[in-house]
């Protein structure tokens, strides 16, 4: 299972990162978390990247991509590099409600999808 | 009492004369006493009043999972009013602020160079300004932000408006002007203060069971009397503001944005150098504005300008649109270069007294008895509590300025009760002694300095 984003229905509130890095972490912050949100703020235009296992996937308003290690983030600014060197998602196996992420949208943005 | 779940346990003190900055103990004393937000930066300001001060304080819930707490507070007195006042930022500002590591920033005196603030993962400079001084708050955010190399950098400035120390100067968060009528941002032009930078990695404590509470109150808020709603033209039309106004915020949407954690997204991006409807990373790389003050928005289309243009014009300037629009109504002057010369040259009185186009009785009582809280928050209950008194309202509010809640979506949501406020604190920082008593206390005696 891998965790999905709609990206249209985002509304950039951010309280995803900040949840993922509490399951990870136990604590409030955006550093440890394995989503980041990326934006062109003057443009309006943001997504949600997730750092998988082996691949980068991001969530952008044209719709999802996938990156290969090695691949460039097209759309995404240095600020967004970070993403790289994070714990990769896991799903929060081990959370009894579920992925936190998920818990935490206001907006039903994020969803667990495949095997 | 675990004073420091939701606090870093800093405040740094910034002396613009000396350029040197300090830190203190956020004290277990001053929380109890006030708890947060504006209430501990009234002590603050009574603390130092006699060096001018400014003060950026965050909520006691501000960046952590509460529902809606985005918010921290500037605290000054307002060349408009000449009293204190309170200005609440929220849409990443507050969130940023916390986690530089300084829950609260007293900045005191003038200094004799145009500067900025850099606060940064628990570290603070004071570096010179002079490479952004005289360029608008679009051109500013974007040199500061390729300055120390990072575009997520939250900003604090002023545009000419507050350099020049008009009285309708406001402090911009960003691009996107902000909610202050006070004239802060001709404080910020006075102090030779340009802007305050913000990013910040920093990790806050949190007490067990804290998030799953959270996210149950979440859910009943989605649930409740917002579900279906979405934007600043469904408040619009709550609030029976004109049909025009409404037409206009419908037609030019992007996207309505939420600020961090809030589950009502009000921040409306209008595009209007583009198909609204565009969104592809290329094309216009300045499409439109965002745009989240309503009485801002209106007070511009009363006076004949286009608002979602005029409201841009204001942003770059650092002017306030509620006031910009009634002084360009009274002078007969429907056209974007008077706002330029509006902040040059400026005016005697900013006219931001009664600022809602909108059938009410409560925005005098208001006025009268709690103009330190933000004007540009919407006089009554919005989707629900719409028969709710003047004191209602100030109650709410204060609430939202101690704890960093949204005041807009505060209006919105019977679901937060002051019960349930004095239960989340309780389970947060472990403390089983507060009370209701205690927070009526910290609002009122916040309401009552706050005069």
């Amino acid at each position: 299972m891998e965790l999905k984003v709609e990206a249209l229905k985002c509304t950039g509130c951010r309280i995803c990162e900040f949840a993922c890095n509490y399951h990870h972490d136990d604590s409030i912050s955006p550093i440890g978390s394995s989503m980041m949100f990326y934006q062109e703020e003057k443009k309006n235009y943001y997504g949600m990247m997730v750092k998988r296992a082996k691949t980068l996937y991001l969530g952008r308003p044209e719709g999802e991509q996938i990156l290969q290690p090695g691949e460039q983030i097209e759309g995404a600014s240095a600020s967004a590099k970070p993403i790289l060197l994070r714990i990769a998602c896991d799903g929060c196996g081990e959370e009894e409600n579920g992925p936190v992420c998920i818990q935490a949208c206001p907006y039903a943005v994020l969803s667990m999808e495949g095997e | 009492m675990e004073t420091m779940n939701n606090y870093n346990g800093i405040i740094l003190i910034v002396d613009l004369e000396s350029k040197e900055c300090e830190t203190e103990d956020l004290s277990e004393e001053l929380l109890e006493k006030a708890l947060g937000g504006a209430a501990v930066n009234m002590e603050l300001y009574e603390q130092y009043k006699d060096r001018d001060p400014l003060i950026l304080g965050s909520g006691f819930f501000t960046a952590t999972f509460m529902p809606f707490a985005c918010a921290g507070v500037i605290t000054g007195k307002s060349p408009v009013t000449g009293t204190v006042a309170h200005v609440p930022f929220g849409w990443q500002t507050g969130v940023e602020l916390k986690l530089t590591g300084f829950d609260f920033v007293v900045i005191l005196g003038k200094s004799d160079n145009p500067v900025r603030l850099w606060l940064h993962d628990g570290l603070s400079d004071i570096d010179d300004s002079s490479d952004i001084w005289g360029r608008d708050t679009w051109e500013s955010t974007d040199k500061i932000r390729e300055a120390y190399g990072d575009e997520m950098i939250q900003t604090f400035l002023i545009g000419k408006a507050g350099e020049n120390r008009v009285l309708s100067a406001q402090v911009s968060e960003n691009y996107w002007g902000s909610r202050d009528k006070a004239g802060l941002g001709a404080v910020f032009g006075e102090k030779n203060i340009k802007a305050i930078a913000m990013r910040g990695l920093g990790a806050l404590e949190v007490a067990e069971g804290f998030f799953q509470k959270c996210v149950e109150l979440k859910n009943e808020i989605i649930n409740g009397t917002i579900k279906g709603k979405a934007g600043l033209k469904d408040i619009a039309a709550d609030l029976g503001m004109d049909s025009d106004i409404i037409e206009k915020l419908k037609s030019m949407t992007h996207r309505n944005n939420a600020s961090f954690n809030c589950p009502y997204p009000y921040y409306t991006f209008l595009k209007y150098r583009e198909a609204p409807d565009a969104m592809a990373m290329d094309g216009e790389p300045e499409p439109g504005c965002l745009v989240s003050d309503l009485s801002g928005f209106a007070s511009l289309q009363s006076a004949g300008l286009d608002g979602p243009r005029a409201m841009e014009k204001c942003c770059r300037l650092g002017l306030d649109p509620t006031s910009a629009g009634m002084i360009l109504k009274k002078q007969g002057a429907s056209n974007l270069e008077a706002l330029d010369k509006l902040a040059e040259t400026g005016h005697d009185k900013a006219e931001a007294a009664t600022c809602w186009d909108i059938e009410n009785n409560n925005e005098k009582e208001i006025s009268q008895t709690a103009g330190a809280f933000s004007a540009a928050v919407p006089p009554k209950g919005i989707f629900a509590n719409q028969e709710e008194s003047a004191q209602w309202w100030i109650h709410r509010q204060a609430l939202s300025y101690v704890l960093g809640l949204d005041p807009i979506i505060m209006l919105m949501v019977p679901e937060m009760t002051d019960e349930k406020i004095v239960e989340f604190v309780q389970v947060s920082a472990e403390w089983d002694e507060f009370s209701l008593d205690d927070l009526k206390r910290i609002t009122a005696e916040l309401i009552e300095k706050s005069k």
